[in-house]
């Protein structure tokens, strides 16, 4: 059965666009040009994965990001403009697991949705002590070892901290805030320069070059993404 | 004046005839000395009322005991008397005139100057008062012209100075006794009336004609008040002295006026340049939705002529137009915002190789047939930025280099602390990196075709663009190294371009200020 995927978007040529790429790689499509549409289209033909422009007429994106996922915890991926930092970051913090700059490629917009078809097919509630592997680095929830090309790696309390809450959503865009609530708790507020400099100090230890993240990217503005790939 | 004292001792006469005559009534009737001595001082009383001067009372003070002595003392018509207890008599009748003189006189004297000031005052407020309504300097000019000469009796004029201080072709002159008649009369000599006005001892210019006042703002001349030289001259300290506060208050009118003048036309700058700036950004925010149908479109419509070379090759430059067209519109976004004066630099404290991570990291999916290098130092340096922004100078850096070499040459990116000595080659600079020890240099080296010397100077100029430099035809706008300019500046950093030492190749650096004070780490 091939992966239904929603498109929201209310310029046609996008919408035909997206499609198109989409249907190319056998995904089947449905869209909708505006929000109100795009609620029926979830009950009608309920699909597996939704892009959503948040630059839509009839209902601030935020708003229908909260109305589907009141019941469906289906990917959702935003697509914004450039100078819309504000707005993606708060539909990532409402539930939105990815999003898209425009203008996008049909090349990045296919990884995207693979990421997105990907943690589709792994079940959803992953026992809490299992291996968890992002290519050649590796974490033991059980025994709290890193390790990367088969070799241990020490990480200090924070930062294997910090590890294992980016390769437990690997693929994903996690917003700074969303990190800060995860390692130091709600009331910590958003002192971003803390989780800065443990970033950095992580990357020292499990990159190559620092300068060139492969496995931890910096979405400047945002967050960020365990690459899987 | 003349006339007024005349007048005086000519009424004191009379007033000392009738106290005679009133005496002699007595006199006759047969009252005692005492009665007559009293009306006398009631003579005296009177006389210093109808002139409220001190000298007066003096004079009539004594006037009256000799006039009493003369007539009525025995023996009568001399000054000489028979009883030497008249001498007490005549003692105690001076005393007392002149005790009752003085301070009739005083109180007649302060009635009259509290009279004075309240006209002062009621003259200056409904100056003021019609001032408040005035629409433009003439009308200010206008009102206290014509207030000033009905309150100080006098012929008067006011003549306005334009914003940049020169005097207007006429001024408007009321003058004296005519009700509002102004005339329009024409300045004499402006230039040495200015020169006079401006190079004042004292607070007005005294000419052969007139005398003048100006009206000051500051050290700027608003206008002048001219006053008749006759009239002036004749003018009493009070009047000085309203004639003051008159012009303070004209004074003070015109600068109001110049001043929401000048915010009005400041405001309204404002708005047709934001309108400017919102309509550009409206455009290009539009102009941004299709191009990414656009962009979308053509990939997909290249993946599938790849059997058809020729095809391809359209579908190819139809795409690489349409990513030309919207780094533009990026730019021109960016543009705007930068110059919005509303715009407020959102700084936060980041990790700078991870914005050149970030950057590095965008170019790449973009261009992954350039291998960009990235050399970070061991130390962990943050700055303050927004990192968005910063982010983009990164991006046009290495837009301008992959422009400007061949595919596959090498690129690098290095960060270092401190700002290098050929980044400082300007004043401004060097003002701008007095603390060049702590800010962090970002650098990008290309071994492209390099840049010609003679454009380094004018390099991050908007709309500037080099013909050597240019490889893709007419349509560089310059406004990506520009825009580079603006983000660095806004950040209180230097940005600065040369030619490479080691092999041909452009630099392009950029320093900005590190942390202040101890870092986390």
């Amino acid at each position: 059965m091939s992966i239904k995927i929603l498109i929201v978007e209310d310029d046609a040529q996008i919408r035909s666009f997206v499609s198109y790429a989409l249907t190319n790689e056998h995904y089947e499509t449905v869209s909708a040009d505006c929000a109100a549409r795009a609620l029926q289209q979830i009950e009608d033909a309920s699909p597996d994965i939704m892009i959503l422009d948040l630059g839509l007429p009839d209902m601030d994106g935020k708003e229908v990001i909260r109305k589907v996922r009141e019941s469906s915890l289906m990917p959702i991926l935003v697509v914004s403009a450039r100078d819309r930092e504000n707005e993606k970051v708060a539909a990532l913090d409402m539930g939105a697991d990815d999003y898209l700059t425009k203008p996008f490629s049909a090349t990045e917009l296919m990884a995207r949705v693979r990421v997105a078809a990907r943690h589709l097919s792994q079940t959803p509630a992953k026992p809490e002590m299992s291996r968890l592997c992002v290519r050649s680095l590796m974490i033991d929830p059980e025994k709290r070892l890193t390790y990367l090309n088969g070799e241990e790696i020490h990480l200090t309390p924070m930062e294997y901290q910090l590890l294992l809450f980016m390769m437990k959503n690997a693929g994903k865009v996690l917003t700074s805030g969303a990190i800060i609530s995860e390692l130091w708790g709600s009331g910590y507020g958003n002192d971003t320069q803390s989780l800065r400099a443990l970033m950095a100090g992580l990357r020292r230890k499990i990159e190559k070059n620092p300068g060139k993240p492969e496995y931890i990217v910096t979405e400047i503005g945002v967050g960020y993404r365990m690459k899987e790939e | 004046m003349n006339i007024q004292r005349i007048r005086a001792v000519l009424l004191t006469a009379a007033i000392f005839a009738a106290a005679s005559i009133i005496g002699y009534i007595f006199y006759r009737a047969g009252f005692p000395d005492a009665s007559i001595a009293l009306v006398y001082l009631l003579a005296v009383l009177f006389s210093v009322r109808q002139t409220s001067s001190f000298l007066t009372g003096l004079i009539t003070s004594f006037a009256a005991t000799f006039i009493f002595n003369y007539f009525f003392a025995e023996p009568r018509f001399t000054l000489a008397v028979n009883d030497p207890n008249y001498y007490i008599t005549f003692l105690i009748m001076t005393v007392t005139a002149l005790a009752v003189s003085t301070l009739t006189a005083r109180v007649h004297r302060d009635a009259q100057t509290a009279r004075e000031r309240e006209q002062e005052v009621k003259a200056i407020y409904m100056l003021t008062n019609r001032l408040s309504d005035a629409a433009d300097m003439n009308a200010i000019a206008e009102i206290a012209s014509v207030a000033i000469s009905e309150g100080l009796d006098c012929s008067a004029g006011c003549l306005c100075f334009d914003k940049n201080g020169i005097p207007q072709q006429t001024y408007v002159y009321q003058p004296r006794g005519k009700e509002r008649s102004l005339i329009h009369r024409e300045p004499e000599r402006k230039e040495e009336l200015v020169f006079r006005l401006n190079h004042l001892q004292d607070d007005h210019d005294e000419g052969e004609e007139f005398f003048d006042w100006p009206l000051f703002s500051g050290e700027d001349i608003l206008g002048m008040i001219r006053i008749d030289r006759k009239d002036a001259e004749a003018m009493n300290p009070a009047q000085r002295r309203m004639l003051r506060s008159m012009i303070d208050s004209a004074a003070l009118a015109m600068d109001r006026l110049r001043t929401s003048e000048q915010r009005m036309q400041s405001r309204e700058e404002a708005a047709r340049e934001r309108y400017r700036a919102n309509l550009l950004r409206s455009i290009s925010h539009d102009i941004r939705t299709p191009l990414t149908g656009i962009i979308g479109t053509s990939e997909m419509l290249r993946s599938r002529l790849t059997d058809d070379p020729e095809s391809y090759g359209m579908a190819e430059h139809i795409q690489k137009d349409a990513e030309w067209l919207h780094s533009l519109v990026e730019n021109i976004l960016t543009l705007t915002r930068l110059q919005d004066a509303d715009l407020k630099i959102s700084m936060e404290t980041e990790v700078v190789e991870e914005i050149v991570g970030g950057a590095v990291g965008r170019v790449t999916e973009h261009h992954p047939e350039y291998d960009i290098e990235v050399v970070l130092p061991e130390e962990l340096l943050m700055a303050p930025m927004d990192a968005k922004l910063i982010e983009q100078v990164i991006i046009n850096l290495l837009e301008n280099s992959i422009k400007h070499s061949p595919a596959g040459s090498p690129i690098s990116v290095s960060v270092s602390r401190g700002a290098a000595l050929w980044m400082l080659q300007t004043e401004e600079s060097r003002k701008a990196a007095s603390d060049w020890q702590n800010m962090v240099t970002i650098s990008v080296r290309d071994a492209g075709s390099g840049i010609r010397e003679s454009d380094i100077p004018r390099i991050f100029e908007l709309f500037y663009s080099d013909e050597k430099r240019q490889v893709r035809g007419q349509r560089s706008f310059g406004l990506g190294l520009s825009i580079c300019e603006t983000i660095v500046r806004a950040h209180s950093g230097v940005i600065a371009a040369r030619n490479r030492e080691d092999r041909a190749g452009a630099e392009f650096a950029f320093a900005l200020p590190l942390q202040k004070g101890d870092t986390v780490l």
